[in-house]
């Protein structure tokens, strides 16, 4: 029971705790005071009443125990001296403490920085009211992974015919544009969404349903990102235009920041829906049929089975009933009713978070290694400090302390190790972050910046703290507190006696520990090589052909197509220009050349004559296309040296003739024309070999067939002067100016640099990690050794005092090491080779392993000599300690 | 020192909130009560007086109050409260059912 009366004394203890202290001494002595005067008043001598007194009253310490007991707070009493006795423990040893605080926090901070940016994508909900009560309405997957979407009208219907949304908006997202020349991320939506989100803008107004009447208003809302992105955050940015597809859209508002419009990352603006033919130039004049997404509030109360039953009934009614909508799989109609609807809850996160959590639970458990050798360090200091400890512990337990009181004394010493480790992790993380993100920033390729990559420093929520606090719990508790109980398993009469507890000494467990952190170090730091050694291959990999200053250039608008070539020509930076057919990041046509009776798969491609001179591709043989050549279909190719090899055996090349058939059953029905027919060509020229680009699933062709500079369906290529970055934004700026919505536009250097960016961020990675590991490992090894000399110093004097030459020693003490150096090792060249080998099986590896060698046999070597010569060092300090010893000194300390 | 056997357990609340039914007295003026009351057949163990003199001090049973004693120095004064009465009153009406039936069957059985 507790009364007010019963709180405020509380209350008044734990406050003025000198205060009440006072007050019971004076009570207490008052009583024998009192109570020597009775005495002395009967007649007792002085010195006697007092005695007499003393003895009556029993232990006055023993008395204020349990006058505090009663007070109820000896638990807040108990802690805070635990606490102060803690921090008087860390203060005799504080080297002990400051390790085992650096090394989790080193851990926790590793994993930290994952966690954070996982939260980022998993739990962040977006800040919309009752965004519980928001979900998006779609056709479950086919299993080829399609999805037949909804459309407008479908749309329109079903907010008139259903009543299960308070309401319902549609969006067409992720559309990536050029406005004003920046690419910007747009979202299109119909005029209520806004209101459906319950969000109003900062500044301006938001979207209306008459924004999004067919002919409505060409304006657009933007989001915070994108008003700080684009418009650094200016005030006066309402009523401004931007060219959307030549057109000028209104800037009417702009939203409050944290609002992401139900997205993982915000888009720069939203739109009204029925501005899509301006957005997306596809759509023109048949816009009823593009998918939309439909995503609405349900109505309080209403159960997401029962609205998604509700919503499907409908859609299976109105299919039966009407002809229109879109034709759908076949098959669909024998499938359940009740599996044609699904109602996916949109908080603004990764709609499939298992998919996530699949992508990061291999990164997790590298980040955890590192958390894992720091845990084994802290165990293993800990297991040697147990039995330096033992002495105290079996003092105390002597003393009168009971064996829960101690565990609990030990357990408020791990629980402050983990709050420090906690927020030193911290602190190491948002240092991690935000480095990561300054040289991602700072090495990534120019081009490749423009576009819509979010790269800011993750933001660290309660989440992160939680997260923090939990782990470093959690792995204290593990890690600290059993070779704290372990401790407590003493008797103190043998402790006192000097007489250590058999099973305290558990050399096992230490080799075990030992084994798995060289393990993982083994696994991070042949990682680590295999990146470096890629990543320096990529770098002076030579794909054939001039990249330095040349760029490709797309042409998505056909109209504007002899104006854009035009632009190109007349720019003073471009030296040369030629145009290729497909372009040049995509696959070359597949065919057949048939010399004879034998027919042989060949790539080829249609280029302008200047494509050589552009890319710096020598003809070796023969001669390069005419003009005329060009212009006309005349029945002439360029082979490469491969394929005239490959053809002609015996020959030269030039000069021959062969049949080009397409290949039909290539992808050629992707594109909507009809096939290239077959014809007899003569080849005119050889071409020098051609590598390609690694990173790109594409080879280039063998067989180069002309075309004119002004032919549809055809990228152009750039050679250009000066500095290709400025080249590159002087040719946005003119080509935006010809056309607002252009294509994308990207130096050579770009594409091959981005293959050595990702190389070198895997490789950043994996050797901070990994000489994190070996750091921690070595150090562990190092006091590991240096206790168990400290400890054998006796038996090593004996051992020398019979004629154990200082050599023997020595290897005495490395032979300590050496097997489970040895089993960590091996583990880890046999976990990472394995791993190799199951990734080139894969389908999807054996492209990642053409680019990165995960079989690469000196990163294997190099990183393993690294990890036997960090260990020899942190083995050899003591082992030479060890052989110093001097015999008879040992023997006389005992 | 060691406690005594012969006080039941939990009666000692019940002497000292009957001891403070008339007056407020100090720690060792309660314990001098009950012991010359009883005629010193109940001498309590005068330690194990303060401890319970707290808790009931926690259950609002009693109160305290400094004031300056018969020696001239200051001394913790308790007096009964009104939730110490009613307390008193269930405690003793309990105790003399208990004596009673204790009686009866030390009589009859």
């Amino acid at each position: 029971m507790i009364t007010f009366r019963d709180l405020t004394l509380r209350l008044r203890a734990l406050l003025s705790p000198r205060q009440v202290e006072h007050d019971l001494h004076d009570e207490l002595s008052f009583h024998i005071e009192r109570e020597t005067r009775k005495l002395i008043e009967q007649g007792m001598p002085p010195h006697q009443a007092r005695a007499t007194a003393q003895a009556r009253f029993g232990s006055p310490t023993v008395v204020a125990d349990e006058c505090r007991d009663e007070r109820g707070i000896a638990f807040v009493d108990n802690t805070v001296r635990d606490v102060r006795f803690a921090l008087r423990s860390f203060r005799r040893a504080p080297l002990t403490a400051f390790t085992i605080v650096t090394t989790v926090a080193v851990g926790l901070g590793v994993v930290a920085v994952l966690f954070t940016i996982l939260n980022r994508f998993l739990f962040r909900a977006d800040s919309v009211p009752d965004i519980s009560e928001m979900y998006g309405v779609e056709r479950p997957r086919l299993a080829n992974g399609d999805q037949s979407p909804f459309t407008r009208p479908a749309f329109d219907a079903l907010r008139r015919e259903t009543s299960v949304f308070t309401d319902v908006y549609a969006n067409v997202g992720d559309i990536d544009l050029r406005v004003d020349g920046r690419m910007m991320a747009a979202t299109l939506v119909t005029g209520n969404f806004f209101s459906v989100v319950r969000i109003n803008p900062v500044m301006g107004r938001a979207l209306a349903p008459a924004d999004d009447e067919s002919g409505g208003s060409q304006v657009i809302v933007l989001s915070d990102k994108g008003w700080s992105r684009h418009f650094t955050r200016d005030p006066n940015v309402l009523g401004r235009t931007v060219l959307v597809g030549g057109t000028p859209f209104e800037i009417v508002g702009v939203m409050p920041a944290g609002f992401r419009g139900l997205e993982v990352s915000a888009p720069d603006f939203w739109a009204p829906l029925a501005q899509l033919a301006q957005f997306l130039p596809v759509h023109r004049g048949r816009e009823d049929s593009a998918g939309v997404g439909i995503i609405g509030r349900l109505k309080p109360g209403l159960s997401m089975e029962g609205a998604r039953a509700q919503i499907a009934a409908w859609d299976s009614n109105r299919e039966s009933a009407t002809t229109g909508g879109l034709p759908r799989a076949s098959g669909s109609e024998s499938r359940d009713r009740a599996e044609t609807i699904v109602l996916v809850p949109k908080r603004g996160t990764l709609p499939q978070p298992m998919e996530a959590v699949a992508i990061f639970t291999p990164l997790f458990f590298a980040f955890g290694l590192i958390l894992l050798i720091g845990c084994a360090n802290v165990a293993n200091l800990l297991l040697a400090r147990g039995v330096a400890r033992q002495r105290e512990i079996g003092i105390r337990l002597s003393l009168g302390a009971s064996r829960r009181r101690i565990i609990r004394q030990l357990m408020t010493e791990s629980g402050l190790l983990a709050l420090a480790a906690a927020g030193g992790g911290y602190l190491i993380s948002r240092l991690a972050l935000g480095s990561i993100v300054y040289f991602a920033t700072r090495t990534m390729p120019v081009d490749f910046g423009d576009s819509n990559l979010d790269i800011a420093v993750p933001a660290a929520d309660w989440r992160v703290a939680l997260f923090l606090v939990i782990a470093a719990m959690a792995a204290t508790a593990f890690f600290a507190l059993m070779p704290a109980l372990q401790a407590t398993r003493v008797e103190p009469v043998r402790t006192l006696r000097g007489e250590l507890v058999k099973n305290a000494r558990p050399g096992r467990a230490r080799n075990v520990l030992i084994g798995i952190q060289v393990f993982a170090s083994a696994l991070l730091l042949i990682a680590s090589a295999i990146f470096l050694r890629s990543a320096m291959a990529s770098s002076q990999f030579d794909p054939g052909f001039r990249t330095v200053d040349t760029m490709i250039i797309q042409v998505v608008n056909e109209p504007k197509r002899a104006a854009m070539v035009q632009a190109i020509a007349s720019e003073p930076t471009v030296t040369t220009y030629a145009a290729v057919r497909p372009g040049m990041l995509a696959w070359p046509d597949a065919g057949f050349a048939a010399v004879g009776a034998s027919r042989t798969a060949v790539l080829y491609k249609f280029v302008s004559p200047e494509y050589f001179e552009v890319f710096d591709i020598p003809i070796v043989r023969g001669r390069s296309f005419t003009t005329a050549e060009r212009d006309g279909e005349h029945p002439v190719v360029i082979v490469s040296e491969s394929t005239a090899r490959k053809l002609w055996p015996n020959g030269n090349g030039v000069g021959e003739t062969f049949r080009l058939e397409p290949n039909p059953g290539s992808d050629a029905d992707a594109k909507d024309e009809p096939p290239m027919p077959a014809r007899l060509v003569t080849v005119i020229g050889v071409s020098r070999e051609v590598a390609g680009f690694r990173i790109l699933d594409t080879k280039e062709a063998g067989i180069f067939l002309p075309i004119s500079v002004n032919a549809p369906k055809t990228a152009v290529v750039a050679r250009v002067k000066g500095d290709p970055a400025l080249a590159h934004r002087t040719l946005v700026d003119r080509l935006t100016r010809v056309d607002p919505n252009m294509g994308m536009i990207a130096t050579m250097r770009t594409v091959v640099r981005l293959e050595t960016f990702f190389l070198q961020i895997a490789f950043w990675v994996s050797l901070v990690l990994g000489s994190l590991a070996l750091l921690l490992t070595v150090s562990g090894l190092f006091s590991v050794l240096s206790y168990l000399v400290a400890q054998r110093t006796r038996e090593i004097g004996v051992r020398m005092a019979l004629g154990a030459s200082s050599q023997k020693v020595t290897r005495l003490i490395l032979a300590q090491t050496t097997r489970p150096v040895a089993f960590g090792l091996l583990a880890g060249v046999g976990l990472a080779a394995s791993l190799a080998t199951i990734l080139i099986a894969l389908p999807a590896g054996a492209m990642i392993a053409e680019v990165v060698r995960v079989t690469d046999p000196i990163a294997y070597v190099a990183s393993l000599l690294v990890i036997v010569a960090a260990c020899l060092l942190a083995a050899w300090i003591p082992a030479t300690r060890a052989a110093r010893l001097d015999p008879m000194q040992t023997l006389r300390q005992e | 020192m060691t406690p005594r056997p012969d006080l039941l357990p939990g009666t000692l609340d019940m002497l000292i909130l009957r001891t403070l039914q008339r007056d407020a007295l100090h720690g060792w003026a309660i314990s001098e009560r009950i012991q010359e009351i009883s005629q010193d057949v109940l001498e309590i163990n005068q330690g194990s007086l303060y401890p319970a003199l707290h808790r009931l001090e926690h259950r609002g049973w009693i109160e305290a109050e400094w004031a300056v004693s018969e020696l001239g120095r200051r001394a913790k004064y308790y007096r009964l409260t009104a939730a110490g009465r009613r307390q008193l009153a269930v405690e003793t009406r309990e105790w003399e059912r208990m004596s009673n039936a204790i009686g009866r069957v030390m009589k009859h059985a």
